[in-house]
């Protein structure tokens, strides 16, 4: 049967993690650190997962159900630091190699990042020279370098050798890093692949909350904003759009929260729920994107408003561990081999 | 019906294309369409190709030389257009001097504010065009921005946002608010604004792209002789019709050449990433290369009835499916990038980035000069014949 009935943990967790965001993550702390730039708003957002996420570093190894509330959360105001990559990607990986920082990974001491791709963008075990795409770097105590076999070698990343990728999103910041060579600890093609999928399962949750927070901002602008003596809301030309947005984004969320329950249960949908979640999250972000942007009017393209941020995050989150296209290709390759 | 370029335009195409091959600036070749401008001032390079083009009467082909033209055919002008969007190349990086003030002022201004045309077209004085307001963006016609008769001149109150060129200009388009009291589109009238004007304060505002290209303007008390007046009190709103007939009118060529552009860049795309033999890619290739073309069709039917005398309702849909076509254009490009898709440094993404900034500055087609929807609105009623909602 499936219950998509938060339980009361669930629920508790779910709000908990709410007003901490709300209570210490104002829209203000990301635009002066990401954009605006002020002095002390890089210093701000650096200490945000030292003050505030470390004690939630242990969701990594909890049921993904979980993790995928709480990065619901996290995903709508953008919450800075490392927690996604630390937790639902490096921690896996670590565990699964049985290494010794696996521990202080989830107690939220030490952070790691993750460094798998090729530079044309595959996520997938190799021996290439340099690592792509490679998220957070400079936030991070450690990289989990994923070579074939697959094996990871654990490196510390104040040692790593790295240059910034200029792209849409500042507020996760990627890199590409020479590739560590070295003995490697072996470990099984199963754990890659669960480790692959919790990050990309929380990572589609993130985008969820993206996407929540553009609905939700986006439907109370429209309430507010008032043209020919009426809320522009009340406009049926605009308000389908809003609809078929909002239709993305409800089968999104119960996409993710289905693939979030079949790779806790190991279900035998989990590989296709997998694809269908990270597909239609990236592809509702994008969606809500759009249309939020055109429903603000000119204060949607601006930096007055924060929606750029958000649709920044979307159409940087479609496209890390795969875009909505390579997900449909894997879907397509499930229905025919 | 027939199709024919006759010798005399084709002629008009080759003296073009060798002007521009011969006299574009460097800052202009790479197709502007995705470059955006930040700077305190316009750039000297852009006073001297717009003042190269009046000089040489290629401003407005179809105005005599002293506007800054040849006294060009309508067709001819369709030519130049042309030639200009497949390069990518803009007039100005200032659109509202030539584009909305110039024809304005010489239908409605008077003999001594004519005399500031030329220096509109050719750039010599940058204008801004004060519409939209907090209150007033789609709804123009509730713009608040107020103007009280004091003796001779007027006294100015109120806020106007998302004003292009603010920053650079040395005088502003105003729409203003001057009776109070008449229905909604009967009190407005348009001022000639000297921007140094005590009590005019601008604050930048940035573009998604994240250049301060527009901006806020404040009024305070600002005065104005009333011999900036243009046209009659009371009866702006005709002018405004006007303005944004104007804006809309040519922007048509420019939006059908850069979506030429962007498909032809498309293509060196995918088979620079080995994707020409991707059926998936090949058929959305396809399917945009028809849109691309028939809304060319369309747009060269229009401006037949149109040089015809007739009325030429296909123009109404032109903005529409300009702008919406280039966003999606764009965002293909990036999508045909994979994982570098969202990545801006020129060196790591595709043709330097161009998809990845062409696509955020498409965002803004959709909106500015009047939104998707109120293009569909317009489509609906005035095409359509349906009744008001
Ligand atoms: C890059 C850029 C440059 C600009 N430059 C200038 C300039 O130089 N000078 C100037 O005066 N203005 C300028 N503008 C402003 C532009 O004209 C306005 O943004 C535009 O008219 C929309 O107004 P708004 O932003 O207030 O949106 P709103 O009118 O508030 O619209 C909000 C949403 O409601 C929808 N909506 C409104 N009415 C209806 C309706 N009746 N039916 C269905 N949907 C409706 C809109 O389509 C939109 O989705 C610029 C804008 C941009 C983006």
């Amino acid at each position: 049967m499936v219950d998509f009935a938060l339980t009361d943990e669930q629920e508790l967790l779910r709000d908990t993690a709410r007003s901490l965001f709300t209570k210490e993550c104002p829209p203000a702390l990301l635009r002066d650190a990401f954009y605006d730039v002020t002095p002390e708003g890089p210093a701000a957002a650096r200490s945000f997962y030292a003050t505030h996420l470390r004690e939630w570093a242990a969701l990594g190894d909890g049921p993904l159900v979980d993790l995928a509330l709480f990065m619901q959360e996290s995903g709508a105001v953008l919450a800075p630091g490392p927690l996604w990559v630390s937790s639902s990607w490096a921690l896996p990986l670590l565990r699964a190699a049985d290494h010794p920082d696996a521990d202080a990974v989830a107690d939220g001491s030490l952070t790691a990042t993750v460094a798998v791709a090729d530079a044309a963008g595959r996520w997938e075990p190799g021996d290439h020279d340099e690592s792509w795409f490679v998220p957070h770097l400079e936030e991070v105590d450690r990289v989990v370098v994923v070579r074939s076999g697959p094996s990871i070698v654990v490196v510390d990343a104040a040692e790593v050798v790295g240059a910034p990728i200029e792209a849409l999103d500042r507020t996760r910041p990627l890199h590409r890093i020479a590739t560590a060579s070295g003995p490697g600890t072996a470990i099984t093609e199963v754990a890659f692949r669960d480790a692959t999928d919790r990050a990309t399962v929380a990572l589609s949750a993130e985008l969820v909350g993206v996407g929540r927070w553009l609905q939700d901002t986006t439907l109370s602008y429209v309430n507010e904003r008032v043209q020919f003596a009426k809320p522009v809301g009340s406009f049926q030309g605009l308000q389908w759009k809003l609809v078929d947005a909002s239709l993305h984004q409800e089968r999104a969320a119960a996409a993710v929260a289905y693939a979030a329950m079949c790779v806790d249960a190991d279900d035998a949908d989990r590989a296709s729920s997998v694809h269908v979640a990270k597909a239609a999250a990236g592809g509702a972000a994008r969606h809500w994107s759009r249309t939020g942007l055109q429903a603000h009017g000119g204060i949607g393209y601006t930096w007055e408003h924060d929606l750029h941020l958000r649709l920044r995050r979307a159409y940087g989150g479609d496209h890390l561990l795969g875009d909505a296209d390579w997900h449909r290709d894997q879907l397509a390759a499930l229905l025919f081999d | 019906m027939k199709l024919s370029w006759g010798s005399e335009e084709e002629a008009f195409r080759s003296e073009i294309a060798s002007f521009l091959d011969e006299h574009t600036p460097e800052q202009l070749r790479e197709g502007r369409d995705w470059i955006g401008e930040e700077a305190d001032e316009v750039p000297q390079w852009a006073r001297d190709w717009q003042a190269l083009l009046f000089d040489s009467g290629w401003m407005i082909p179809g105005y005599p030389p002293e506007l800054g033209g040849r006294n060009a055919t309508p067709l001819q002008t369709l030519v130049y257009q042309e030639e200009l969007a497949a390069r990518g190349v803009p007039r100005s990086v200032h659109f509202g001097g030539y584009g909305i003030v110039g024809p304005s002022l010489l239908e409605f201004g008077d003999e001594t504010q004519r005399q500031l045309v030329p220096a509109a077209i050719r750039g010599d004085t940058v204008w801004c065009v004060g519409m939209s307001e907090p209150d007033a963006g789609s709804d123009l016609g509730s713009l608040a921005t107020r103007a009280d008769l004091d003796g001779d001149s007027f006294v100015v109150n109120g806020q106007k946002v998302w004003t292009s060129y603010a920053e650079w200009a040395e005088k502003c388009f105003l729409y203003v608010r001057t009776d109070p009291t008449a229905a909604k589109h009967k009190g407005i009238s348009v001022l000639i604004l000297d921007m140094d004007t005590p009590g005019v304060e601008i604050r930048p505002l940035r573009h998604i792209t994240g250049n301060a290209e527009f901006a806020e303007v404040f009024l305070v008390d600002a005065v104005v002789p009333r011999s900036n007046l243009v046209g009659e009190l009371n009866n702006g709103w005709r002018i405004t019709m006007g303005s944004l007939a104007h804006e809309r009118g040519g922007l048509w060529l420019e939006g059908v050449g850069y979506a030429q552009r962007a498909l032809d860049g498309l293509v060196d795309l995918a088979r620079d990433r080995g994707l020409d033999s991707d059926p998936v890619v090949r058929r959305t290739l396809g399917e945009l290369y028809e849109e691309v073309r028939s809304i060319r069709a369309l747009g060269y039917k229009g401006f037949a009835s149109f040089a015809q005398g007739s009325s030429a309702p296909e123009h109404s849909y032109m903005k529409l499916a300009a702008s919406e076509l280039r966003q999606r254009l764009n965002e293909f490009g990036m999508d045909l990038q994979g994982a570098y898709a969202t990545v801006t440094d020129p060196t790591l993404a595709a043709q330097g980035g161009r998809f990845q900034a062409a696509w955020q500055m498409s965002l803004a087609a959709t909106i500015g000069g009047g939104t998707s929807e109120i293009q569909r609105n317009i489509v609906a009623t005035r095409v359509l014949g349906l009744p008001r909602g």
